[in-house]
């Protein structure tokens, strides 16, 4: 006889065995917080959203000079105001891919949903990415040529510098602090995104294998 | 209103639970984690109960909503021992009509269909629990054919593990 069937039959039989709970256990549980992956996704999300946000009220005041001074100020504006359109663009189809994840569909249809949350928001980690190494090419292009300005408007304080010197200085900080930036922001989404979605993205993956 | 919802919720639950356990035994390790996934099935159920019409069996939307949980929503606790014992405990010989070997081949059996993967294991389980292939196919999201082919091919794979 197949083996399978055995267990099946010997697999019924043993309910007996299994744990009962109380209704009062049952009851308690709905009062309970859910820990499931989506939930996380989604405050994930949303925490990176402010995370983005907050930063640009953290610019220095300093920096916010030389912006002046260096006549990117206008520009700046108009940039993060597409910026925050963008964002809230994102937003918006978050909270829509959020709603759409519905716990009674079928498990294929369940975690093609939960793969296009997670879609929207490696859109918005590439756009932020992009958006950060474009940005901070195209202010140190500007500086570079404008370096002479620059140097006039950086304000030293008692450090002595020659132009030359700062000119060194400055190019060398903006490459590593840029490298370094960069390098943070990937870990950080590897680590989060990587290892939350490992197995939902294994169990996709062999869904569809069976479907091909 | 809300009142009665909840206690015809945790009724027709009470009294369906077997299923929901029969799942977490399945797919955890630990009764720590038995008792995580349950509640965690418990939640999910409780959410989605509200768009539940009657139109289906109220234990056969369970699998659906229990199975979602446990291959796609379920954060797995890091803190997973491999014990054994748990297993072992829960599918000892509770009657003396099977002799040694078939116990044996019994626990080697259940040992295997639990180092599946997440998918095949939901195909196992929805088979042992006497489902259809139509009931299998509407559960995953696959056609009937793929799932009886694919649970060929889990029989095939089970059997090589058993008679090497």
């Amino acid at each position: 006889m197949d083996q399978l069937e055995v267990l099946k039959k010997e697999w019924q039989k043993r309910e007996q065995e299994l744990p009962k709970l109380s209704y009062a256990a049952i009851y308690s549980m709905l009062l309970k917080k859910s820990s499931s992956i989506v939930k996380w996704i989604f405050f994930i999300g949303i925490a990176e959203m402010l995370f983005w946000i907050a930063i640009l009220f953290f610019i220095p005041d300093s920096q916010h000079k030389i912006l002046v001074e260096m006549g990117l100020h206008k520009i700046s504006i108009y940039v993060n105001l597409v910026h925050y359109v963008v964002v809230a663009i994102f937003i918006f189809y978050f909270y829509k891919n959020y709603k759409r994840i519905r716990v009674t569909d079928t498990i294929g249809e369940l975690m093609a949903n939960i793969l296009r949350t997670r879609k929207t928001v490696r859109y918005f980690v590439y756009y932020n990415i992009g958006m950060f190494v474009l940005s901070t090419i195209a202010v140190n292009l500007f500086f570079y040529f404008n370096m002479h300005h620059l140097y006039e408007v950086v304000d030293l304080g008692e450090q002595a510098l020659s132009e030359e010197k700062f000119q060194t200085y400055f190019i060398i900080t903006q490459l590593i602090v840029g490298l370094a930036f960069l390098g943070l922001l990937m870990l950080f989404y590897w680590l989060i995104y990587g290892t939350l979605l490992k197995r939902l993205n294994r169990n996709y993956k062999e869904l569809k294998k069976i479907e091909a | 209103m809300n009142e009665d919802l909840e206690h015809s919720f945790v009724t027709q639950l009470e009294a369906n639970q077997n299923i929901v356990h029969k799942i977490c035994r399945l797919y955890t390790n630990s009764r720590d984690a038995h008792n995580d996934l349950f509640q965690e099935i418990t939640i999910q159920l409780w959410r989605a109960f509200p768009k539940f019409r009657g139109d289906a069996k109220f234990s056969t939307w369970m699998y659906r909503v229990a199975l979602n949980t446990a291959i796609t929503l379920y954060r797995k606790s890091k803190r997973q021992i491999q014990t054994q014992d748990y297993e072992k405990i829960s599918f000892k010989i509770s009657s003396e009509d099977y002799d040694d070997t078939i116990e044996e081949q019994l626990k080697l059996m259940y040992s295997a269909v639990k180092d599946l993967n997440d998918i095949d294991k939901a195909l196992v389980f929805l088979y042992l629990e006497d489902k259809n292939y139509r009931e299998i196919s509407e559960t995953l999201g696959i056609t009937e054919v793929n799932a009886r082919v694919k649970m060929n091919r889990i029989k095939e794979k089970l059997r090589k593990v058993l008679n090497p």
